[in-house]
């Protein structure tokens, strides 16, 4: 114990002990009047017992009342204990009004934002939502707190989401019911494992989305038969002999240019049927070394080409998926390496299985890409060198159709690239694609 | 002391477990939701690729099935579990029966669908085999809803709601056999445009009959083959 609060502790002692004696010692001299001076000293000491028994009283009859106007007014360290209380009840209240004020104003706030918001504890259970939450997804504010949000949202997108933890990128349901409603969900994890739910409505982009897939399947179906007879006249007048031979070179021309539009047109049309349907595609079993074959007869049957072409299956395996989608996305992979390589370069196209699941990888050693052009590298009629790239004669489309391709069967695209040294593209399929082919390939040996 | 806290522990788990069950019939019932929209978009957008996906995602909604038969059978042997918890149990295990049915009546048409979308379709595009597989859809998600939130008393309003579906049947039926007899050209057609119908109102069934398990597993009481009129007055009687 420190010396001053030792030293308080004995004044405060010695202060109660002269109050008391002083006390006994005056009814001590007023009962020696009468002769009695011990009755007198009880007497005092009874009567200062019962005047703090009265002031006690008094506190407790107050506090019980909890009413702080009610405050007695007490003396001496009675007064003193009144006061304290006071100041302790007074600053309680203030701090409780600012606590109330602040989620009144937290409540107005969340109830101003036009998304849902809605709170998960750790164990998945509805702790709290907005009245937008409770409207979009028809949410009960009388029974639903305290029950899993993955019993009332169904939706598989979003028990997949939940379960899958990857809370980086938003996830979009549709809710039942008439007209078609789309949302978007966003889980951000805070604290110790309990999530908070962003709840957008995407119905308008949405729709505004199939609108457009719509218009380009349209669109170019309709441009396709226009074509298809502007193109066939031009190949009569081009073969025609009695032709003007200063009209050959511009008819040439035309015509290459017209095949050019139908290979778009043709990208574009494939690349609205695949993403018209959703979820993956199951497809038959593809027997990968057959399917390099077929690509490197491709490659070695083109006029210009890299010298060294080298197409390896690493593994027996064949894939799960769709043999002419898979095709057209290795072709174009294929043909992009062949276009951007030089006659000196080399070529390599590798298939092989790991833990992972299957990968195709096209490598070259071809002008390469800038890193900054990597990321809009899969976006449709993205073009790194405009004047390059049509040279060529490509379509813009055939990394969208590549990944979109991937998509639908459950893989994904990678790209990697030094400008000047090579580009290595590789599709990676998940080990459920992967499947046994060489028991199919014995039965047609047979 | 020992034995308060392993008790407190045990049933706090069984709790778990519960929850789990739960949440896993929910699960399945969302992926059968899900079966139910693609087999009527299927029906309605003439699509023919979606019949794939719905027979794909009917082989999921199986195993399902088997793995929470399992999981119940689990239960009902280590746990030994009375009353309310029993009667959850109990509910489940009729549940996922009717829910395994509802994939299977979508799958039916979807496979009707795929087939409809190679003939002529007529002008109004199935109007009146959309509007029955709204209702349905519609059923099937408030039948689950009841479920998730234990809501005897929607449970009832859904279970009376089927009727009006079966309502929408006859009506379909009847159009078949008018349009059959003015031209039999439209016989093939009619023909699966009923079978459709058919499937979907089984499907109404099936959600009536989750409706009616909610209500044993709140009440306990067995109403099914019931006049629900008289089971919401022995409801009503029996909460006050």
């Amino acid at each position: 114990m420190n010396p001053t609060a030792k030293a308080t502790r004995w004044a405060l002692a010695g202060r109660v002990a002269l109050r008391v004696v002083a006390l006994a010692l005056f009814g001590a001299i007023a009962g020696a009047v009468w002769g009695r001076a011990w009755a007198g000293v009880s007497l005092a000491l009874a009567l200062m017992l019962a005047y703090e028994w009265l002031q006690l009283a008094r506190l407790l009859r107050w506090l019980r009342l909890r009413d702080i106007n009610e405050a007695p007014d007490a003396r001496g360290a009675w007064g003193d204990v009144v006061g304290l209380l006071l100041r302790l009840l007074r600053s309680r209240r203030r701090r409780k009004r600012q606590f109330l004020g602040l989620v009144r104003l937290l409540r107005r706030a969340t109830a101003a934002v036009p998304d849902g918001i809605v709170m998960l504890t750790a164990r998945r259970e509805i702790a709290w939502f907005n009245r937008v939450a409770e409207r979009m997804l028809q949410l009960n504010r009388r029974t639903d707190r305290g029950l899993r949000i993955d019993n009332l949202l169904r939706q598989p997108e979003f028990t997949a989401y939940l379960r899958g933890q990857q809370y980086q990128t938003p996830v979009t349901i549709r809710m039942s019911g008439e007209p078609e409603v789309f949302l978007s969900l966003q889980l951000v994890p805070f604290e110790d494992g309990e999530l908070l739910m962003q709840v957008r409505d995407v119905t308008r982009a949405t729709r505004l989305e199939v609108m457009r897939k719509d218009f380009v399947a349209n669109a170019s179906h309709e441009l396709r038969s226009p074509l298809t007879v502007i193109s066939g006249y031009l190949e009569t007048m081009a073969g025609d002999t009695g032709i003007d031979p200063e009209l050959q070179h511009p008819l040439q021309e035309m015509l290459r240019q017209a095949q050019r539009m139908n290979g778009i047109i043709a990208d574009l049309l494939s690349l609205s049927r695949l993403e018209q349907h959703e979820g993956e595609i199951d497809g038959e079993p593809v027997d990968m070394s057959i399917m390099l074959q077929h690509l490197q007869r491709d490659v070695l049957a083109r006029a210009v080409r890299p010298r060294q072409v080298e197409f390896r299956a690493e593994s027996p395996a064949g894939l799960q998926g769709a043999p002419d989608l898979l095709y057209s996305a290795f072709r174009n992979l294929v043909d992009n390496a062949a276009n951007y390589t030089p006659p000196e370069g080399s070529l390599t196209v590798r298939w092989w299985v790991d833990g992972e699941g299957g990968h195709l990888a096209v490598s070259d050693t071809g002008i390469g890409i800038a890193p900054e052009h990597l990321p809009r590298l899969t976006e449709r009629f993205y073009r790194v060198d405009p004047g390059r790239s049509r040279a060529t004669g490509g379509s813009g489309l055939g990394l969208a159709i590549v990944k979109h391709v991937m998509q639908k069967h459950g893989g994904d695209l990678a790209i990697e690239s030094a400008e000047g040294k090579g580009s290595c593209f590789t599709c990676h399929f998940p080990p459920r694609r992967v499947t046994e082919i060489a028991v199919d390939r014995a039965r047609a040996a047979l | 002391m020992d034995t308060a806290d392993l008790t407190h522990h045990t049933s706090r788990r069984f709790n778990e477990d519960l929850e789990q069950l739960r949440s896993k019939v929910l699960a399945m019932g969302g992926l059968v939701e899900e079966q139910l929209r693609r087999a009527l978009t299927a029906l309605t957008e003439g699509d023919s690729t979606m019949g794939q996906l719905v027979a794909a995602g009917d082989q999921l909604v199986n195993r399902m099935e088997l793995s929470i038969d399992e999981e119940c059978s689990r239960i009902l042997a280590t746990r030994a579990p009375a009353a309310g918890d029993l009667r959850m149990v109990v509910a489940t295990i009729k549940a996922i029966t009717d829910l395994e049915r509802i994939g299977d009546e979508s799958e039916k048409v979807a496979l009707i669908a795929a087939r409809l979308a190679g003939l002529e379709r007529p002008a109004d595009r199935y109007r009146e085999l959309r509007h029955l597989g709204r209702d349905v859809q519609e059923l099937v998600h408030q039948a689950l809803d009841a479920f998730a939130r234990l809501d005897a008393v929607q449970a009832l309003s859904v279970a009376r709601s089927d009727r009006s579906v079966d309502e929408e049947y006859d009506a379909i039926q009847r159009q078949s056999i008018t349009f059959m007899m003015e031209d039999p050209r439209t016989i093939r057609r009619a023909l699966d445009v009923m079978a459709a119908a058919r499937a979907m109102e089984r499907i109404g069934d099936h959600a009536k009959n989750l409706c009616e398990y909610v209500i044993y597993m709140v009440h306990g009481r067995d109403v099914r083959h019931a006049p629900l009129d008289g089971i919401e007055q022995q409801l009503n009687s029996a909460g006050n």
